[in-house]
């Protein structure tokens, strides 16, 4: 059968390509090195079968995720479509909520933008680890209750959560400030060296051991270095 | 004297349409193909003759739909209006096949012999029915073979017009009008409407001289009767009418001093017609126009008596406006027509203002709207009768959509042409229904019902 389309064989039409087309695909290839960073993490990551929340481990897979977005260009749209990607899609095949927090909040330190916006109240699956290691300069702002690991490491950062967090809130952060409108879990500020927590609703639970920096519940100091802890 | 350059036939070409326009036929411009303003049914009509096509006029009593494809028919084919008048077929219930297309010669089946005596509208070129639609439904199909391919039968012989081209007229219903049946009407290139001139050319054709009486020659008609009675092989005749007709020329050249075409003028000029290749834009466009006129995304293609549920994913698209799905003659006509327009204007390739200049004209009488979509646009002010005024509204929706998504049309069919060629190529996939087609024609089977 003659070709239906022979009036548009590549002699007679060439395909340009549009700055639409350009734009397009340059996201795109952004958006798989942005992927590929996080699988190739994982895969490293579950080689021990389980994830265990240890220091090094968790300073080591944010390393490894900083390093697979050294040089990337991209703001907060890329991280928001990250995680709509992890929260919902086919195309990531491991959710691992430990590396996959920590590799969020590698992006939203290496942003271009200094204020990020993440709407957590669009997701179905908690993300732990988010403002991790957020540093000065920077702005996190979650809309919606995180998980685990909020703001821990955080250095220097703000971190404001319009929700509540799960367990282990500010962990191990150096300076900075983390707000969070509702309540915070257990362990709230364990490790916790500098910077301030402030929380509006309950806290269930402070941290055992505590180095310095200051938690505020409703706006009253209830543990420093200088104050003895309430709970 | 011979005219034998491209161009010089073209200048002939031009000197008829505008004797006819200048003396003959008063009308309006109603139309602007590259700038130059046209009268429609004037254009279309003398493109219809030039060309070989079959064109249905449309109009009001005596607004001259029978009159203008007369002097059209008489100056392309070099005819006197005598001629043509004797060769015309009237449409009313009574007509029969005997008065139409031939009879037996009575004489001789007296004898024995099945001896056929065609009718003028049988053996000369140029075809014209008038007021087609008083011809009732079951008549109306004694017509078809002739209209399609001007194959002609009756009793045991047949005769095929070498050259010819067919002009009918219809009035708008009345008490004594019929449908034309859809195969029938569906024949038809293109459907024109002969407008009301305006009263200042109307009261021009009052005053004036303008009853085409330079084409009237009472002597030569007479020896075209002679030869067309004699009961010679049709071939013979026709070249010795071919013969008359070069003598009608010379007295149209001394009088109103109009070259005309000779039949082997005629027929270059249609060689270099079919020669004129769409570009790329056209034929894109045309692509677009018939994807539109024919997909349906439920039941696989655009079926009179299937109707897709309201609702339907491709609302915004003509397929779900309209009832039927469009013929493989509108492609054909479109073609033929738009190369036509681009020849005598001189251009090299057909583009897209061709196109729109003739696709309204073939899509007028070939589409059937949904009586929803008819009943919102028959109130809304408008230049045309209702069916063309449709039609140029949805040639210029059409357009826009292409215009919007020209590039990607393109490239999606310059990537099929690729995938058919074998070359492993993701397709371009898109929400209007060309691309639909195109992932049809790849193979892809479409599950989303």
């Amino acid at each position: 059968m003659k070709n239906p389309f022979i009036d548009f064989h590549p002699g007679s039409y060439q395909i340009k390509e549009r700055p639409t087309q350009r734009i397009i695909k340059e996201k795109q290839a952004v958006f798989n090195h942005i992927i590929k960073g996080y699988l190739d993490l994982v895969e490293n990551e579950i080689k021990d079968l389980a994830w265990v929340v240890e220091h090094s481990r968790v300073v080591k897979a944010y390393g490894a995720a900083v390093e697979g977005l050294r040089d990337l260009q991209y703001d907060q749209a890329y991280i928001e479509e990250f995680c709509a990607e992890l929260d919902g899609s086919n195309s990531i095949p491991y959710m691992i909520p430990g590396p996959a927090g920590l590799y969020v909040s590698a992006l939203v330190n290496y942003s271009q933008e200094s204020h990020i916006l993440l709407g957590l109240g669009d997701y179905q699956r908690p993300f732990h680890f988010l403002g991790y290691g957020l540093p000065e300069g920077k702005t996190l702002t979650l809309q919606g209750d995180g998980g685990d690991f909020i703001g821990a490491g955080l250095n220097g950062g703000r971190l404001v959560v319009q929700g509540s967090t799960g367990n282990w809130c500010g962990a191990g952060m150096m300076s900075g400030e983390i707000w969070v409108d509702r309540h915070t879990g257990r362990n709230t500020g364990e490790w916790m060296q500098g910077g301030e927590i402030r929380v509006d609703g309950q806290i269930h639970g402070i941290g055992k051991t505590f180095f310095g920096g200051c938690i505020f519940k409703q706006g009253r100091l209830i543990a420093s270095r200088e104050v003895e802890r309430v709970f | 004297m011979s005219l034998t350059g491209k161009d010089d036939l073209r200048k002939a070409a031009w000197q008829i349409h505008d004797y006819i326009r200048a003396e003959l036929v008063l009308t309006r411009p109603d139309m602007d193909v590259k700038g130059m303003p046209f009268n429609s049914g004037l254009l279309m009509s003398f493109l219809i003759g030039l060309f070989q096509g079959k064109e249905l006029i449309i109009g009001e009593p005596g607004l001259g739909k029978t009159t203008s494809a007369e002097y059209v028919c008489a100056l392309l084919y070099r005819f006197p209006l005598g001629v043509i008048w004797r060769s015309e077929v009237a449409g009313h219930p009574e007509q029969t096949e005997e008065k139409i297309i031939g009879r037996p010669d009575l004489g001789k089946l007296n004898q024995g012999d099945e001896v056929v005596v065609w009718s003028y509208f049988t053996l000369l070129p140029v075809k014209i029915i008038d007021e087609i639609n008083r011809l009732p439904e079951t008549k109306q199909s004694m017509i078809l073979d002739g209209v399609d391919r001007g194959k002609w039968e009756y009793l045991n012989d047949a005769i095929i017009n070498q050259e010819f081209c067919l002009f009918a007229t219809a009035n708008y219903h009345d008490q004594g009008t019929n449908t034309i049946i859809a195969p029938l009407i569906d024949r038809f290139d293109l459907m024109v409407e002969s407008k009301h001139p305006g009263p200042n050319l109307a009261y021009q054709i009052g005053i004036r001289d303008s009853n085409g009486l330079a084409l009237r020659h009472e002597d030569l008609e007479d020896e075209f009767h002679q030869i067309l009675s004699a009961r010679l092989p049709y071939h013979v005749r026709m070249e010795r009418v071919e013969e008359i007709c070069g003598r009608f020329s010379e007295t149209l050249e001394k009088g109103p001093g109009i070259r005309t075409l000779s039949s082997v003028e005629r027929q270059a000029v249609r060689l270099q017609k079919e020669q004129i290749p769409f570009d790329l834009d056209s034929s894109a466009f045309l692509r677009l126009v018939l994807a539109e006129l024919s997909f349906c995304h439920r039941f696989g293609q655009k079926r009179t008596h299937e109707v897709c549920e309201e609702g339907c994913h491709f609302t915004g698209y003509l397929c779900s406006t309209i009832q039927n799905c469009v013929s493989n003659r509108l492609p054909i006509s479109v073609r033929s027509i738009s190369q036509a327009l681009a020849w005598f204007l001189g251009d090299e390739t057909v583009g897209l203002e061709h196109l729109m200049a003739v696709l309204p004209h073939a899509l007028a009488h070939r589409i059937q709207w949904k009586e929803g979509i008819l009943a919102q646009s028959e109130k809304e002010a408008r230049d045309d009768s209702l069916a063309i005024y449709m039609a140029k509204k949805a040639v210029k929706e059409m357009h826009r959509r292409y215009i919007e998504q020209s590039s990607q049309v393109k490239d999606a069919l310059s990537i099929a042409y690729r995938i058919a060629e074998g070359e492993k190529v993701e397709p371009i996939r898109g929400d209007h229904p060309i691309y639909w087609e195109i992932m049809k024609d790849m193979g892809e089977v479409i599950s989303e019902r």
